[in-house]
């Protein structure tokens, strides 16, 4: 089994922001080790960044899958769905960050998504990847300060939670 | 969209809505097994997030609303469920940031991601009945 496979929920979410960047009370808040941080212009800045990690991250993803057809052709239309849903996330956050003077995160030059070679696999990495978004921004979303991002990730995470549902249920996953 | 002023008013509008939701998850558990099997469970997460704002009310020092008087006996039809359940998610998406509580934001975060889920099990199900779905 690949170690990606091996890798508990939590361990994927912070390895991949760990891989981001992120660093400071928004890490601890991510691995559990606070339950609150000090709000600030700051910390939202920094929660804003490691939201916008996940968000390239989920993009990329998406992009290779749909670029290489790999999604099964009944599920290509929630692929680009859940894409655009991701860009307009990024950009939504991208555009609060640069107003508040921050200087958001750009996507990495490359992902390791291992081999994609099937269907199967991706549509797993894409479910990986949904719960590490759902994960991030339910553990954050009350240590932001402001109340327009804290609007705006709401509505992140009301989307993030419908593609994680929707791909558990197409592999066969409890979801209710 | 809905800006609310206070948690007074982000509780009340979430009841309203609750409401509506058993109301007619109700209706549709009669529809067939596996419509009931699915919505007692909704209908568990709902009696569960009832005790949760309760005991939210108590930490923010507000008093309890009272009752609500029971809803009228709603249709069985998913459309009108799946209006009622995106009334309620976006109640808890708006509310969030009027209830001025981290400890509330973060349990009422939690509902909002349950209903969610809610409304995309509902939007799952309606494709299903769909003639082509």
């Amino acid at each position: 089994m690949a170690e990606r496979d091996r890798l508990g929920r939590r361990e994927f979410l912070l390895r991949t922001a760990r891989a981001a960047g992120i660093a400071g009370p928004t890490l601890l808040l991510l691995e559990g080790r606070v339950s609150a941080i000090e709000k600030s212009e700051a910390s939202d800045l920094e929660i804003l960044y490691a939201s916008l990690t996940l968000e390239h991250h989920a993009i990329a993803l998406y992009d290779e899958g749909l670029k290489r057809n790999l999604f099964p052709a009944g599920l290509r239309r929630y692929a680009v769905d859940f894409r655009g849903d991701h860009l307009g996330h990024r950009d939504t956050q991208i555009a609060i960050a640069e107003e508040r003077g921050g200087r958001p995160p750009r996507p990495l030059a490359s992902y390791d998504f291992g081999s994609l070679g099937s269907g199967d696999h991706l549509l797993r990495e894409a479910m990986r990847i949904e719960l590490a978004a759902q994960d991030a921004y339910r553990a954050l979303i009350s240590q932001i300060r402001s109340q327009d991002y804290m609007l705006a990730a709401a509505f992140v995470l009301v989307d993030e939670v419908r593609h994680l549902t929707v791909w558990r249920r197409v592999l066969g996953m409890k979801i209710y | 969209m809905t800006d609310y002023a206070s948690p007074r008013e982000v509780f009340a509008a979430v009841d309203g809505f609750a409401s509506e939701v058993e109301s007619r998850l109700r209706a549709v558990a009669g529809r067939a097994p596996l419509s009931r099997k699915l919505a007692l469970s909704f209908l568990g997460d709902h009696e569960r997030h009832r005790r949760q704002r309760a005991a939210l009310l108590v930490r923010l020092g507000l008093a309890a609303a009272p009752p609500l008087p029971p809803a009228p006996a709603a249709d069985a039809s998913l459309d009108g469920l799946r209006t009622a359940q995106d009334a309620l998610v976006l109640a808890h998406a708006e509310g969030l940031s009027a209830l001025g509580d981290a400890k509330a934001v973060d349990v009422m975060a939690q509902h909002m991601v349950d209903h969610s889920r809610h409304l995309t099990l509902i939007d799952l199900w309606l494709e299903q009945e769909q003639p082509n779905g």
